[in-house]
């Protein structure tokens, strides 16, 4: 067993890594960040991702075709997405109440529905690498081995870019914020909210259903509640990355490193894979606590400034 | 401004409007003329606003039609009613407080490139009608940064970017000074004249309908109670007319005090200096005492300082520098229930935020503060609610809460019956000195009579009084004195019997106090 | 008035469970399985067959059901504490992780470490193992309340990333620290002078019921026939107002949640000592969602919770017996919950949108509300 050194933790395959575990709540944070925009955050991203990632499971299975599975996914989010909405939206629901809820019913069905696939479907239960074979694409960094990364991992920061020009350079960027904001003056200029709305949630459902492909292909095939919690993550994310999509994408990496130290240092048994296991939520506990401590300190200062400027 | 029926430019015909539970507009018919200035005046609840939200599409008819230059609809969409000319300033300003103020006034319809947002090209636009109207706002300053009345203008900017025809201004000078109130009448008598516009004001304030109308309709409980030429009725005609009987706020009987004032104050505020939530200083340096057996006034435009003040006297808001006493012992770090307990009783500006708990029933919302004394609990933890409900029900009977049962959710009252549930509740507490806030808003004038006697009541009792208010005239007829606020500091002290409006408006807006005006000051106007 | 709307509400919870069964019953045939077939064995298995006086404390299936009903009502009770006082505690697994951990190692050690507790009655070491267990859930949800009232972080959040610590951490502890020699992921078992007496052999049942029944009614007292209970639903419903009033509107929310957390905690350490002797991974603590559903369902009423935990209770054991014998997963209960819970908070808007419907067509059937 090779000894352990910091400097392999900082190196261009721990980037990668960092990088391929942060594309799933790069993308359920996206989700996030649109609903939360559009003022009716959801939280029921864990069940959307587990939710699509069982249907794009089942479905690049039997049609043989990642593609197919791909779709599938994003037809399941959406649907999802829809449902949130017309809860939320239409019926005027919690949406706490229904996201925790959400998670709980699809993390349940998915499981249940799981066990009663024909036995022939075992090539969903284990890792055999029969996932979803979405392609990949290979980068390699001066004398380092080429490192395999599913192209999803490009399209996800690509969607970043898209978020942010989206929300902050279009008329429909702006009228979802409207949405959220403040509702009623887009109604008042003849613009409908709840379209926006129903566009945010639509997008949520959209972007965890690819987050629950990509998770399938992450960790190669399903397994009951095989998000664990990373869509919570994801929520937190969008909180301290005070939904603009850039911070939220960086937090999301901070999650991805902070997930990539504790596999190296349990593959140098420096430290017991239970106890590793737990650093991405208590890392992104204590981010949470600085971040508002340091917000809390700072907040009356920079207002004050900027109120002042006004004057 | 002739008003010669050519052809109406809206005509309402048969409309009514039922809400869950509420028939708000009644069989209303209504023609109004181009190039008119329209008064709707009626109380609170009569259906104003429900009928002007019908014209603007935010409201669909239950029954009835609406014409728009010779089309008839059965109900509109706001972008129809946009589409047709028809531009509404709202009661609550319809902006996004963090957009810019081009990027509020173009909003619904963004200057486009390609496909993004020209945000340039929404600057100059704003620029442009800033130049055109004479309405200055800074175009790149985000809403949220900006005064009342500067929103107001964005507002109306707004309406007018969209080719708005007709007007629609609810409830317009409800958040303005008299100077101010001038100024959007010279505005709106502007675009009247100068582009033919039709304006249609919603309002309560009959000095207001006498001064900028052509006609005046007024509502009441949903009906139309009468339409007129505004120079064939009275400001007394049209009180009864609103009200059905008639009442106009007469005079309240102010004991005199017999003796004299009491050496020590019931509250003392010195140099007294307080942050806003955003950081800023919100009161800077304020000093006055208020003693027993007297109503002191606060008049200021809303936003200068009085919510802070409030907050700082009573427990709820970090008090920054200065002292704040009652009954001669310093609150500045005692939470809001350890002022309570020296006596100090509090109706909040805000009543559904602050004054209720809206999901609790109306029993749970008047008995907190004596929840833990008999009868309404055994040893200070077991709760009894049978003397919880009976007191809630006597309360009811005295303050006239109407409501379906002491088990109704404070949530479902109507906002003259919820302040009803907290003058009761604060009024009925063992003590001497109360701040009250913004007492009557929302509220209807008989409702509104109803408060004014019973604050006057407390003060014949000799309780202390700290009225805030941004009602010129509550204060008028409430208070033994009056301060003027403005920027956080008093800019003025005034006798109401007989400080003119003008000279208070002039203080309210930063004038220093002409020395001719003053009366006995013992203020400290620096800090 | 009131009791119109609790009819209303009755009947549209009796609609939704009747709904969430017929969904039920629709997954079943969907995955090959008979619904009459899927719900008999369910209600045999949680109710059994043996009913007279005489084989009725032999009848286990009873028994594991008011067993899983005592773990609905004290996780119900939990969720509804916390809600009253405005907080939304979802780590309710977490606290009850620890509190099992602490308990198990309290009952297998505590004579070891402290060996002037090895003379002490039984009873009072389980006191102690009692105590240590309700501060161990307490603490750890004190975290997530003070996070929310000192720095306003969503407690949804945080309780439910702490849910994956304190699993994690108690699976560390279990398969490294405190290993118990040569068996698997576990600690070792506790004294067996401190383990609960079984009834209704061979369920899990066991005198931990009682607690269990104490601290529940402890805790409806407490919600709704208290000044403090009284405080902290003001407190829950508008913290400001309490404020307002004179209430100390922060403790009041830190203290709910920190209640309902040691209720978690507790009930961790009972389900260590009336079944399981030992912490081990297998644990089941996932239940707290299912009760955490049942007091979303409920709207957090307490009698409400008591109730419908027995039905729950139910559907929940018989649901173990209906996959022995049909084979069908016991997950599926979490969906019908689930369903239920779509349906009740869709209630209020579809009851509104039939309401301004209906006013739209007949206006002369205008109810006169509250003025």
């Amino acid at each position: 067993m090779n000894a352990f050194q910091f400097s392999d933790l900082i190196s261009f395959s721990s980037l990668m890594s960092t990088l391929g575990t942060a594309t799933i709540v790069i993308l359920a944070g996206l989700g996030c960040l649109m609903t939360e925009k559009a003022g009716m955050m959801n939280i029921g991203l864990d069940g959307i991702i587990t939710g699509s990632g069982f249907v794009a499971a089942v479905v690049s299975w039997a049609a043989d075709s990642w593609a197919l599975g791909l779709l599938a996914a994003l037809a399941t989010g959406l649907i999802l997405g829809l449902f949130y909405g017309v809860m939320v939206i239409r019926l005027k629901s919690d949406e706490f109440v229904i996201g925790v809820t959400l998670n709980m019913f699809l993390i349940a069905l998915s499981t249940f529905l799981y066990r009663s696939l024909p036995a022939e479907a075992n090539g969903l239960h284990v890792t055999e690498g029969t996932g979803m074979p979405i392609p990949k694409i290979s980068l390699s960094m001066g004398s380092s081995n080429p490192i395999n990364i599913s192209i999803l991992v490009p399209v996800a920061l690509i969607l970043v870019a898209v978020c942010q020009v989206f929300l902050y350079r279009t008329r429909h960027g702006f009228w979802l914020r409207a949405a959220g904001e403040h509702p009623e003056s887009l109604q008042s200029v003849g613009r409908s909210p709840a379209k926006m709305k129903y566009m945010a949630s639509l997008a949520c459902g959209a972007f965890c259903g690819m987050a629950g492909a990509y998770l399938l292909n992450y960790v190669d095939g399903f397994s009951e509640g095989f998000s664990a919690s990373r869509g919570y993550i994801a929520v937190a994310c969008v909180i301290f990355g005070r939904s603009n999509p850039l911070l939220v994408t960086l937090a999301a990496l901070f999650f991805g490193l902070v997930d990539t130290v504790g596999q190296r240092l349990q593959v140098f048994g420096v430290v017991d894979s239970n106890l590793t296991a737990a650093f991405p939520y208590a890392g992104t506990i204590l981010m949470m606590i600085v971040l508002a401590v340091y917000n809390k300190a700072r907040k009356p200062k920079r207002k004050a400034e900027t109120a002042e400027a006004v004057k | 401004m002739s008003n010669q029926p050519i052809q109406p430019i809206v005509e309402f015909s048969h409309i009514s409007m039922q809400f869950p539970g509420v028939l708000a507009n009644d069989d209303v018919s209504l023609s109004i003329m181009p190039g008119e200035v329209f008064a709707l005046v009626g109380e609170n609840g009569a259906g104003k606003s429900t009928l002007m939200n019908i014209l603007f599409g935010i409201n669909t008819p239950s029954a009835g039609t609406i014409t728009v230059k010779g089309k008839t609809y059965k109900s509109l969409t706001s972008a129809q009613a946009i589409g047709l000319g028809i531009g509404m300033v709202h009661q609550h300003f319809m902006l996004v407080p963090s957009f810019s103020v081009a990027q509020n006034i173009v909003l619904g319809d963004e200057p486009q490139r390609g496909i993004l947002y020209d945000l340039r090209e929404a600057k100059r636009i704003t620029e442009k009608l800033v130049a055109e109207y004479g309405l200055e706002v800074p175009p790149d300053e985000p809403v949220k940064n900006l005064s009342v009345g500067l929103q107001q203008r964005v507002e109306i900017l707004k309406t007018l970017h969209r080719g708005a025809e007709i007007l629609i201004l609810d409830e317009p000078t409800a958040v303005l000074t008299p100077q101010e109130t001038d100024e959007l009448f010279d505005v709106i008598r502007g675009i009247v004249r100068d582009r033919g516009m039709t304006v249609i004001i919603i309002t309560h304030k009959l000095g207001e309908v006498m001064a900028i109308s052509n006609r005046v309709g007024v509502l009441r409980h949903g009906r139309l109670a009468g339409v007129y030429e505004t120079a064939d009725v009275d400001e007394r005609k049209l009180a009864s007319l609103m009200v059905g009987k008639d009442v106009l706020l007469g005079l309240l009987e102010r004991n005199q005090r017999e003796q004299p004032i009491p050496e020590e104050p019931a509250i003392s505020v010195r140099n007294l200096t307080v942050r806003d939530n955003r950081g800023l200083e919100a009161v800077r340096g304020m000093s006055f005492d208020v003693h027993r057996g007297e109503i002191v006034g606060i008049a200021g435009v809303e936003g200068n300082g009085q919510s802070e003040l409030v907050e700082a006297v009573t427990g709820m808001r970090a008090i920054r520098d200065g002292e704040v006493y009652v009954f001669g012992k310093k609150i500045n770090r005692l939470s809001p229930g350890k002022i309570r307990k020296l006596g100090l009783s509090h109706v909040p500006e805000d009543r559904l935020a602050t004054g209720v708990a809206a999901q609790a029933d109306i029993t749970e919302n008047l008995v907190i503060g004596k929840h833990r004394r008999w009868p309404f609990s055994v040893l200070r933890v077991h709760m009894r609610g049978g003397p919880a409900r009976r007191y809630a029900r006597k309360l009811s009977g005295e303050f006239d809460i109407r409501s379906a049962g002491v088990g109704t959710e404070v949530g479902s009252l109507s906002g003259g019956n919820m302040q009803k549930v907290v003058v009761a509740r604060e009024f009925s507490f063992d003590t001497q000195a109360l701040v009250i806030a913004q007492p009557t808003r929302g509220v209807d004038i008989g409702a509104t009579d109803f408060f004014h006697q019973r604050i006057m009541d407390k003060r014949n009792q000799g309780c202390a009084i700290l009225l805030v208010s941004a009602d010129l005239d509550e204060l008028y007829r409430l208070s033994d004195r009056m301060l003027t606020v403005y920027e956080g500091r008093i800019t003025g002290e005034f006798d109401p019997a007989t400080a003119p409006r003008e000279e208070v408006g002039r203080c309210m807006m930063g004038a220093d106090q002409a020395q001719d005006s003053k009366t006995t000051v013992n203020e400290a106007s620096d800090g | 008035m009131k009791w119109k709307e609790r009819g209303i509400y009755l009947l549209s919870l009796l609609i939704s469970i009747v709904l969430g069964l017929g969904v039920g019953a629709l997954l079943m045939l969907a995955t090959g399985h008979d619904p009459i077939e899927g719900y008999t064995a369910m209600v045999n298995g949680a109710l059994g067959s043996k009913w007279d006086a005489d084989t009725i404390l032999k009848n286990s299936e009873l028994g594991n059901t008011l067993y899983r009903s005592t773990l609905l009502i004290i996780t119900g009770l939990a969720t509804a504490v916390a809600s009253d006082a405005g907080l939304f505690n979802v780590g309710g697994q977490g606290q009850m992780c620890l509190g099992a951990l602490v308990g198990a190692y309290l009952g297998a050690e505590l004579t070891t470490i402290l060996p002037f507790t090895a003379g002490w009655p039984v009873w009072l070491l389980i006191v102690v193992c009692f105590l240590a267990a309700t501060l161990a859930g307490a603490i750890y949800a004190l975290i997530p309340a003070l996070m929310k009232v000192r720095l306003n972080i969503s407690e949804v959040v945080s309780t439910i990333l702490l849910n994956s610590v304190a699993l994690t951490f108690c699976t560390y502890m279990s398969n490294g620290p405190l290993k118990a020699q040569g068996k698997g992921t576990q600690t070792a078992a506790i004294l067996k002078d401190l383990e609960f007496t079984r009834f209704f052999k061979p369920s899990n049942l066991s005198q931990a019921v009682f607690i269990a029944a104490g601290m529940a009614l402890v805790v409806w007292y407490l919600m709704s026939r208290t000044t403090f209970g009284y405080e902290m639903r003001m407190a829950g419903r508008n913290s400001r107002f309490a404020k307002f009033s004179g209430l100390k509107a922060s403790t009041l929310a830190v203290t709910g949640m920190v209640i309902s957390g040691a209720l978690c905690g507790a009930l961790g350490m009972l389900e260590v000592f009336g079944w399981k002797h030992r912490y081990a991974v297998d644990l089941s603590t996932d239940f707290y969602w299912d009760g955490m559903l049942v007091a979303m369902i409920m709207r957090y009423k307490p009698l409400g919770i008591i109730l419908m935990s027995f039905f729950f209770g139910i559907l929940k054991s018989g649901a173990i017996r209906m996959q022995s014998s049909t084979g069908i997963s016991p997950e599926l209960i979490q969906v019908i919950q689930a369903i239920i819970i779509f349906f009740m908070a869709a209630e209020q808007g579809m009851i509104l949108r039939f309401r301004t419907w209906r006013a739209r067509r007949h206006p002369q059937h205008e109810e006169v509300i509250s003025a």
